[in-house]
């Protein structure tokens, strides 16, 4: 198969997944729940933190309101907090009056120069795997029972889960997409060694993120005008030669 | 020796008793028996999972790395004050091994002599029912009390879900005998959850709700009553338990 046969076969492969499943349309679900959430509950801040791949980290990947941007993209440990707990449990939780006490959440509280004085935290989780935890901060204190807050948040996270567990297959596919690339493109070759190293640590959490988006352009390259697509994959199809004969001129090869 | 549940009220089970002697577990994030609403800690242990081996090791590090353990601690200890309490730690820094750490404490922790063990976490792994099951039962054939909070999260919940324990969820009662039965289980019973004081990190206390503080309340009765009744079987506190309800019908209504 020459390279932009079998890109144009990717990019219909990738169109097929659809749009719904792109992970920009993912994000913006996500935000849209934090926003929800932060409104419903009449609170400050919302956020949503994902577990990394080995579960020792949380990382904030949505939040709504006070400290947002600050909090976006943070990483935690996720041996700490009212958020740890909440994941390493699978428990919600709610807590209030913490008394302004900075080190019941240290870093978020440093890095966002924001301290809560109320938190409500439920787990997101699919299948029995807690996939992170939802926390609103501060929510209205005139709202009644924060019991019934604790099962509404869970709502919003089972919503959470869905979306999650959505844009992961869509990189599982995207790992598909690639072994399929190397599997056709001429064995022996450096870039079929790539490519198919590329597939295999797929798993790990930024390169699964990488081949998402790759996914994702597959898609939006195939949606592209027949000039712009034509294009695109001739420099694709010259980038890849390119790599190709820079990666076989190594010493003694 | 069988109870018959003529006579059985919050009297005879309850009055005059003061968990002396009884050894209670709490096998969740550790105790900071630094606390003082939490006072003596007879013992404590801590799991973790090691990655490198993939297996369950004993863990060095004391105390409470979330603030959890030590509420569920404090709880118990308002309500049973002379009771021996000891920590099992099986939260820790990361998600792997979860289900092996928790299985590996809850095991401990009835092998160790303590007639009444809380257990405000739970797992939704699949793979763990047989595992939570047979644990379950070793437990009520020891004559071991396990006392756990319901999960709130949709899906299986080993082990609050079987019948070998007693499972908890959170009502709006105010004083430790503000008991509630529930005539359709699997949620057993009812007990203060909402907005508790409770004992938090660093000598700070903190208001808050969940199930997972509901379930020391009930850890807190077991260990009274067995101080006065130290012959009771699970089975036989569960139905004093429910005889002493708030909602119960009196014998001859």
């Amino acid at each position: 198969m020459t390279a932009d046969a079998l890109l144009a076969e990717l990019a219909r492969v990738a169109d097929a997944l659809g749009p719904a499943v792109e992970p920009p349309g993912t994000e913006r679900l996500l935000s849209s729940l934090a926003e929800t959430a932060r409104r419903l509950f009449g609170a400050r801040a919302c956020s949503l933190a994902l577990l990394s791949d080995d579960g020792s980290e949380l990382v904030y990947t949505t939040a709504s309101g006070q400290g947002a941007d600050a909090v976006t993209g943070m990483r935690m440990p996720a041996g700490r907090g009212v958020a740890g707990w909440v994941v390493q449990s699978g428990q919600p939780v709610a807590v209030s009056d913490v008394r302004a006490d900075p080190r019941f959440a240290p870093d978020v509280a440093e890095a966002t120069g924001y301290v809560p004085q109320s938190i409500v935290a439920a787990p997101v989780v699919s299948e029995g795997d807690v996939l992170g935890v939802l926390s609103v901060l501060d929510r209205d204190a005139a709202r009644p029972g924060a019991d019934a807050d604790l099962l509404l948040l869970q709502v919003f996270c089972d919503q959470a889960a869905i979306a999650v567990e959505g844009a992961r297959a869509f990189g599982r596919v995207a790992q598909v997409l690639l072994g399929a690339l190397s599997s056709a493109a001429d064995a022996d070759t450096d870039l079929a060694a790539a490519l198919a190293g590329a597939a295999r640590s797929g798993s790990a959490g930024r390169d699964e993120r990488q081949l998402r988006d790759l996914a994702a352009l597959f898609a939006r390259l195939s949606r592209a005008e027949p000039d712009a697509q034509r294009l695109a994959l001739d420099v694709v199809t010259d980038v890849l030669a390119y790599v190709e004969r820079r990666g076989s001129r190594r010493p003694g090869g | 020796m069988p109870v018959h549940a003529r006579g059985i009220d919050g009297e005879w089970a309850f009055a005059g008793a003061t968990g002396v002697g009884v050894d209670v577990a709490v096998v969740d994030s550790g105790i900071d028996a630094a606390h003082p609403q939490v006072g003596a800690v007879a013992s404590s242990v801590a799991f973790a999972w090691d990655r490198e081996r993939r297996e369950v090791v004993p863990d060095d590090r004391a105390g409470d790395l979330f603030g959890h353990g030590t509420a569920c601690a404090g709880v118990i200890r308002r309500v049973a004050p002379q009771c021996r309490l000891h920590s099992v730690r099986v939260l820790g820094e990361h998600l792997l091994g979860k289900g092996e750490v928790f299985a590996t404490g809850l095991r401990h922790a009835i092998a160790s002599g303590a007639r009444v063990i809380n257990l405000s976490l739970s797992t939704g792994k699949t793979d763990f029912f047989g595992t939570f099951h047979e644990i379950a039962d070793e437990a009520a054939f020891a004559g071991v009390v396990l006392v756990c909070a319901v999960s709130n999260v949709p899906g299986p919940s080993y082990p609050s879900q079987f019948s070998a324990v007693v499972s908890v969820a959170a009502n709006d009662g105010t004083g430790p005998f503000d008991l509630d039965c529930n005539p359709e289980p699997p949620v057993e019973f009812g007990a203060p959850g909402i907005d508790v004081t409770v004992p938090w990190l660093d000598g700070s206390t903190v208001v808050t709700t969940g199930n997972s503080f509901a379930a020391p309340h009930v850890t807190g009765l077991v260990a009274l009553l067995l101080s006065k009744h130290p012959h009771l079987t699970p089975y036989e506190v569960k139905a004093v338990l429910r005889a002493v309800s708030r909602n119960a019908v009196p014998p001859g209504a």
